[in-house]
């Protein structure tokens, strides 16, 4: 797969990252690389292996449906750059 | 109207309905969920996204979506994946939602609906669990927004219809049927106004023969009354678009509740992208064919089959046990009532004085003044003959006001209807006998003066006379 400039851009868009001019040639070539890595991976033969999303031979862990406060509005707040009247505040953002 | 506007051409609708879990902690975390806290007070660090937090399912949230899946006639699938839905929003500080994308926990199934034509079967594509989003306040200062987490990370179970809906009212009846299946099941609370249950509307017409034309999904419906207020604006906007030669941009679109209108929520050139992958943080789910039997076991009896007894047990029709068994709480009110007593009568009285007064009040049937044991009390004393159906209200009235008994009102302003035929018999022939004009007149075939026989003797009564037995009795003394 072709990691092309457009497509690096969409991603930083996604991700809200911004990519300078300079740096969008490295970067791509960086992903391509690891893209190329990966691709490797499409040699093997899976047409009769079951898709594997995870590769722990575990059952997922489950807990009860206990309720445990151990932080307050204070606490959860205290890492906020900006707060106010116990909300978390950001720059305003238009729908 | 709605027919008139939209003739010629077809609705396709289909509708994904978020509907809260009724647990008392979150999907992945032990924070509480509960409704209307300060904000930010039910956060944990899991919930906050704080570096190096792993999130741990919530075993009662896992039952209560496979339970869902059986009372929506559904596969319960034995391997489900969690998978991270990647977007960039301030309400979601994780940065992705934990959704299931390929493999939900449940399959294909099926609600039923009534619908003019009968019923309806509408397709269920899939059910999966995910988390809730925080909420955001755009409203509080002209530069920021302000979150509040609290609902950050709450399980949700996202039910997806197939689009086989094909019309406003088909989908409100199954939005209705789905939250009633819920609400019997206790998998949620269905709590519309607070946002426990809401849909998001896809919404398409077309030219019969012609190809299925674009969707717009509408976002965050919470009435009922909203939902069809905004298909109804949608498919007309949409098909004003199509007569005018233009083309129906597929787009998310947010209802304006005061204005009744949509309008467009994102642009195009911004569709998003969520890069789905499994997370790596959760094993896929497995469950047993033993527990998934023993669940299937707890479901308790769901609308469709307590319609069904009713229309066996008591011969209700099917509009009237439709009305009833909609509401869990009603056809547990229903049932108690009805219990050795007349299934017409008690219909009657729940369906409609009961209900008018709730209404009135704007009560749910839960917090009803009256209670069924004093509805029963109400009913026997019509059933008996006491009290007339009229008399009844009154009575049903003054136990609204007062929380008295029906026997004790009835006895205070001495109500009690006269059934004895000696007495009412002497009422009639002393009406008889002071209108001996009248008589005449009526044997010479004057046939309306019978109303005024009739209102004599009631007058004479004060009105506590059974009517029935004084038409039959003036009947009978005037064709002899």
């Amino acid at each position: 797969m072709e990691f092309d400039k457009k497509s690096l851009l969409k991603l930083g868009k996604l991700a809200r990252i911004s990519i300078s001019d300079d740096k969008l040639n490295n970067l791509s070539k960086d992903l391509n690389s690891i893209l190329e890595f990966v691709d490797q991976l499409k040699e093997i033969k899976t047409d009769q292996v079951d898709p594997t999303s995870n590769s722990l031979n575990q059952k997922l862990e489950v807990r009860d449906d206990k309720v445990d406060t151990k932080n307050g509005a204070e606490d959860i707040l205290e890492n906020a750059p900006e707060k106010e009247m116990d909300f978390f505040v950001v720059p305003k953002v238009i729908e | 109207m709605v027919a008139q506007m939209i003739e010629g051409w077809n609705l396709v609708i289909g509708i994904e309905i978020h509907a809260q879990v009724n647990s008392k902690s979150k999907l992945f975390s032990s924070s509480p969920t509960d409704f209307g806290s300060k904000p930010n007070s039910q956060v944990s660090l899991i919930d906050a996204a704080m570096p190096g937090m792993l999130p741990v399912i919530n075993k009662f949230c896992i039952e209560q979506a496979v339970k869902s899946g059986i009372g929506l006639n559904a596969k319960i699938n034995k391997i489900s994946i969690f998978d991270r839905k990647n977007y960039f929003y301030q309400d979601l500080p994780q940065g992705y939602q934990i959704s299931q994308y390929k493999d939900p926990i449940v399959g294909e199934g099926f609600v039923e609906i009534e619908t003019e034509n009968g019923q309806k079967k509408i397709g269920v594509e899939r059910l999966h669990l995910e988390q809730d989003a925080g909420k955001s306040l755009h409203d509080q200062d002209p530069n920021f927004t302000f979150v509040d987490l609290n609902r950050s990370g709450i399980a949700l179970m996202e039910i997806v219809s197939k689009p086989d809906m094909s019309s406003p009212e088909e989908a409100v009846e199954y939005v209705r049927k789905v939250r009633s299946i819920l609400r019997y099941l206790g998998t949620c609370d269905g709590n519309m106004e607070q946002g426990s249950l809401r849909a998001d509307v896809n919404v398409s017409v077309n030219k019969p023969g012609n190809e299925l034309g674009t969707r717009c999904e509408i976002k965050n419906l919470n009435s009922f009354k909203f939902i069809h207020a905004a298909i109804v604006y949608e498919a007309k906007r949409q098909i004003k678009l199509i007569e005018q030669g233009e083309s129906v941009n597929q787009e998310t679109r947010l209802f304006n509740t005061q204005s009744g209108e949509t309008r467009s929520m994102r642009s195009k050139e911004d569709a998003h992208d969520y890069r789905y992958f499994p997370d790596p943080d959760l094993l896929p789910l497995t469950l047993d064919d033993d527990w998934i039997k023993g669940l299937q076991e707890s479901i308790p009896e769901l609308p469709d089959q307590i319609k069904e007894r009713f229309i066996n047990e008591y011969s209700l029709s099917s509009y009237d046990a439709n009305i009833i068994v909609s509401d869990k709480a009603t056809s547990e009110y229903f049932e108690d009532v009805v219990k050795n007593r007349n299934p017409k009568l008690v219909t009657t009285w729940v369906t409609g004085e009961l209900f008018s007064i709730l209404n009135k009040k704007n009560l749910i049937i839960e917090d009803s003044p009256i209670t069924s044991k004093q509805l029963g009390e109400l009913v026997d004393n019509i059933e008996n003959g006491k009290i007339s159906n009229r008399q009844a209200k009154e009575v049903l009235e003054e136990m609204c006001e007062s929380g008295k008994g029906a026997l004790e009102i009835i006895d205070e302003k001495g109500l009690s209807q006269i059934s004895d035929e000696n007495e009412i018999e002497s009422l009639v022939d002393n009406v008889l006998n002071s209108n001996p004009e009248n008589v005449k007149k009526y044997k010479n075939g004057k046939d309306k003066l019978f109303g005024f026989f009739v209102g004599e003797a009631m007058k004479l009564s004060k009105g506590k006379a059974n009517p029935k037995i004084v038409n039959d009795l003036i009947k009978k003394k005037l064709s002899q």
